[in-house]
């Protein structure tokens, strides 16, 4: 059985700078791995790439046997609302819609009635503890709260993939590990395959595996030994 | 997506863009009533010695007050672009978002535009309303003080009440491409080069296609050829005028951090090179204003020229008081006509300066974490002041003595001297209107530092070190 | 040693028999060596005589006699002033795992060295992994997860350690080298 979601040759660079230099992976479903290094490793790009928000300089991102480095923006856009979940650190819910609506975006996008994609947005949002704030604002929330409503956002289209770019970068412990909990239950239940960028190992250990990076390319060691410049 | 989606997406916003909708219908509406006003002046046909108003009478006259109103519509036509870009930061934000939970491209270009189409075809269908209303009013009809009696074509009236939304709506499309690329776009900029002087371009062809249709007597003209060479000449000259800010701004950038002294001056320099368009944004209806006051001042100095050749001629000729080569009317009632255009443009350029007030104090706004910070780390209020004064002036100077040449160019083009025959021919040159340029100029600079002096107002408040908090 | 002080603030809370007590402390401290049964009446005992535990009572129920404990007065002393006295952050480093990176990097070759830390790396993600696995799991128990945290704290500081001395110790070389 071929991989889920695979890259060959990822090479990825703003301006002159790189940031990708060749990356190889593959990840089955229902696999959680956790990408880890250093802060300008090049994780963030690696899975912006991944989830078709950055086109690459080089190389193919095989999703399901067909080429997504291929598609249209609009395209690979629709797959966010079908597929793909995105969670990042902070910055990714409209300040303007309260967090019912947020939850419910990328199912209002998809053209689900309002009626139904409301009510799948507070199920998730009852999941994930925040049911009571569905009417607030992400202004009128703490860090930990807004985050939540993101995790809701990112699960309510039940994604085959989560990308999670530091989910818990902003978050206390506990909260952190309410979030990631829930995550790693999702994917558990349901066989979603989770993408999980971190520089922290306690919370890289809560996938199955780990593919760390340095200075754009993979580095078996996980401790940048025998990595060049 | 559907429609209740896309009516609640576009409608999400914070005050500020609340006070854009507003803004553009608002401006919308005027720049549909004065283009709606010139096109009634435009279909009357013939000698009309039913209107008590001379102006409307002579059809020689008549294209003199249409354009008039066009001038004046162009700087609210201005202010309606320049509003599109109001609260342009968080939208983009929010659109970022929005385009991260799965929209595409061209949703998020809907989403954006929906809203500022919307907001300027309700202005511009309250313009046509309001157009209706004012002809069928019977003091109109009776003393025939107004052109109520006709009414332009049905496809030109939609034509024009269609512009704007159209056109505001493509602006917005075009400002918004940042954003659609990734939906990243906010988080990550890669740095791009400078504006090039391009719009010296948009100037170098307006100016000709303008002049065209004044030194090709012998053609016979299509009126409408000349009509669109005219205006179309007008509008690119503005266009190159008001998008030339960009390269202004960010050579004076350059100029002043490699020359510059001080912190507030380093500070202005690195913005201008930095964000080189906000000039443009900010200061477009202003400098639109100023071109269409230039070109009057420019045109009552021709009209002067042209009364003083008449008398020269008349009295070379020996003719009395009142009889031979002469307008149709007494000189005082074209002067009259010219300081009304004044009036309209004066009007304008306060709408203009409104909207500055409006940019001027939203772009500190949408800076105040930066701002906030800055003070934090011990930046003194003054530097701070100081360097948006310097951002401000250092651009704007030259933009509005480009604008004040660009007015007065464009009449110079239409003639710029008169010879009068005889056995030693004279010449009589149209003076540069140096006092009445002047006086333009110098109140728009007065205008930019009173909304500058408001800003400075705006940037204490927000240089609380509360907003850091706020995000 | 502190089993006497856990028996002590195990008692706090009431009577309880010997091996009640046994099955608290392997409860509580989950991730600890559990007691055997011998240790727990050899310190009830020690207790008893330094007047920190009194008998309660015998309770009999279909077994063999089982005598309850209770903490006197003077027990509650002792315990408040253990409790009040300040752990000396550890003065030393006494690890084995910090002697060897040391000694690796050190005295080692470079492969070897390498090979070592790879694989020691490796260890603690793997230790880490199953330690997290077990906080997560739906039955887990506070002091489950309160033990699992405990450890993976600690692994996570070795590694974090690791980590810096390996970046240093590259700059380092490249100082010497260039």
């Amino acid at each position: 059985m071929s991989a889920l979601l695979s890259g060959t040759g990822l090479v990825r660079g703003y301006g002159s700078t790189p940031a990708l230099r060749g990356v190889d992976l593959a990840i089955d479903e229902g696999e959680i791995v956790a990408v880890t290094g250093p802060s300008g490793c090049g994780k963030s790009t690696l899975l912006h790439c991944l989830a078709g928000i950055l086109r690459l300089d080089a190389g193919t991102v095989t999703y399901r046997e067909q080429d997504i480095g291929l598609w249209s923006e609009a395209a690979r856009s629709r797959l966010r609302r079908t597929d793909f979940g995105v969670l990042f650190q902070f910055g990714q819910l409209v300040p303007e819609l309260t967090a019912v609506e947020n939850v419910a975006l990328p199912l209002l996008l998809a053209g689900t009635g309002r009626r139904e994609a409301r009510q799948g947005a507070l199920g998730w949002l009852d999941r994930l503890g925040v049911a009571d704030l569905a009417e607030q604002r992400p202004g009128a929330m703490s860090g930990g709260q807004q985050q939540r409503c993101a995790t809701a956002r990112a699960l309510v289209t039940e994604p085959r993939v989560l990308f999670a770019d530091e989910p818990t970068g902003a978050l206390d412990v506990l909260t952190g590990e309410q979030v990631l909990g829930e995550i790693v239950g999702v994917a558990r239940e349901r066989g979603m395959a989770v993408v999980l960028v971190t520089h922290e190992t306690s919370v890289a250990a809560y996938a199955d595996r780990e593919i760390a990076l340095r200075d754009g390319v993979l580095d078996p060691t996980g401790l940048g030994l025998g990595v060049t410049r | 997506m559907r429609p209740s989606t896309l009516a609640r997406l576009a409608v999400a916003g914070n005050r500020t863009d609340v006070l854009r909708t507003v803004l553009t219908a608002l401006s919308a509406m005027l720049a549909t009533i004065a283009m709606l006003c010139a096109a009634t002046v435009l279909s009357i046909r013939g000698y009309a010695s039913r209107y008590t108003v001379q102006l409307l009478v002579e059809p020689g006259l008549r294209p003199g007050v249409a354009a008039t109103l066009v001038l004046v519509a162009l700087p609210v036509l201005a202010l309606a672009g320049q509003c599109i870009r109001l609260g342009a930061p968080a939208r983009d934000r929010r659109l970022a978002a929005i385009r991260l939970a799965g929209a595409t491209p061209g949703e998020a270009v809907l989403i954006a535009t929906a809203e500022t189409a919307v907001a300027s075809l309700l202005g511009s269908v309250l313009a046509l309303i309001a157009y209706l209303v004012a002809r069928a009013l019977p003091a109109a009809h009776d003393q025939h003080t107004l052109p109520s009696d006709v009414l332009p074509p049905a496809p030109v009236l939609v034509f024009l009440v269609l512009l704007v939304p159209v056109l505001a709506a493509l602006i917005g499309a075009l400002l918004m491409r940042r954003v659609i690329v990734t939906p990243l776009g906010v988080v990550r900029r890669v740095r791009e080069r400078g504006p090039r002087p391009w719009p010296g371009l948009l100037i170098i062809v307006g100016l000709p296609m303008f002049a065209v249709p004044w030194r090709t007597d012998d053609v016979d003209w299509a009126r409408n050829v000349a009509y669109v060479l005219i205006v179309g000449g007008t509008l690119l000259t503005m266009a190159g005028v008001v998008l030339g800010v960009g390269w202004i701004s960010h050579t004076a950038g350059r100029l002043m951090r490699r020359f510059g002294r001080g912190p507030a001056m380093l500070l202005a320099a690195q913005r201008l090179i930095t964000d080189p368009w906000n000039g443009s944004r900010t200061m477009a209806a202003l400098l639109v204003a100023v071109i269409a006051g230039a070109v009057a001042l420019a045109y009552k100095a021709l009209l002067a020229t042209q009364f003083r050749y008449f008398d020269v001629f008349n009295q070379m000729m020996g003719s009395p008081n009142g009889e031979g080569m002469g307008a149709g009317a007494e000189p005082d009632f074209y002067f009259g006509a010219i300081r009304l255009v004044m009036v309209a443009v004066g009007l304008s350029a306060a709408v203009a300066a409104a909207g500055l007030l409006v940019a001027l104090a939203e772009s500190i706004v949408a800076r105040r974490r930066t701002y906030a910070s800055l003070t934090a780390t011990g930046v003194p209020r003054r530097t701070l002041s100081a360097s948006i004064l310097w951002q401000t002036l250092t651009p704007i100077v030259p933009a509005l003595l480009l604008a004040l040449a660009a007015g007065d160019t464009l009449v110079r083009l239409i003639q710029s001297s008169f010879t009068i025959e005889g056995t030693v021919p004279r010449v009589l040159r149209v003076p540069v209107p140096w006092a009445d340029l002047g006086l333009l100029g110098g109140g728009a600079l007065l205008a930019v530092l009173l909304a500058v002096g408001v800003g400075l107002l705006v940037l204490r408040s927000s240089t609380d070190l509360e907003e850091l908090r706020i995000g | 040693m502190s089993t006497a002080h856990v028996l002590l603030g195990l008692l706090s809370g009431g009577p309880r028999h010997g091996y009640d007590l046994k099955r608290a402390h392997d409860e509580r401290l989950p991730r600890a060596k559990p007691l055997a049964f011998g240790q727990v009446y050899a310190t009830l005992g020690r207790l008893e005589r330094d007047g920190f535990v009194a008998e309660a009572g015998q309770e009999r129920d279909g077994g063999p006699d089982r005598t309850s404990y209770t903490i006197t007065d003077e027990g509650r002393r002792h315990l408040d002033t253990w409790l009040s006295a300040i752990e000396p952050p550890a003065p030393y480093v006494t690890s084995e795992l910090f002697s060897k990176v040391v000694v690796a990097l050190l005295a080692a070759d470079a492969g070897r060295a390498r090979d070592f830390l790879v694989a020691q790396r490796a260890a603690h993600m793997s230790r880490m992994r199953e330690l997290t696995t077990a906080k997560s799991a739906p039955g887990a128990s506070v002091g489950d997860v309160v033990a699992a945290d405990y450890s993976i704290g600690h692994l996570e500081a070795d590694l974090r350690w690791l980590q810096t001395t390996l970046a240093r110790v590259a700059d380092l070389q490249k100082e010497v080298t260039s």
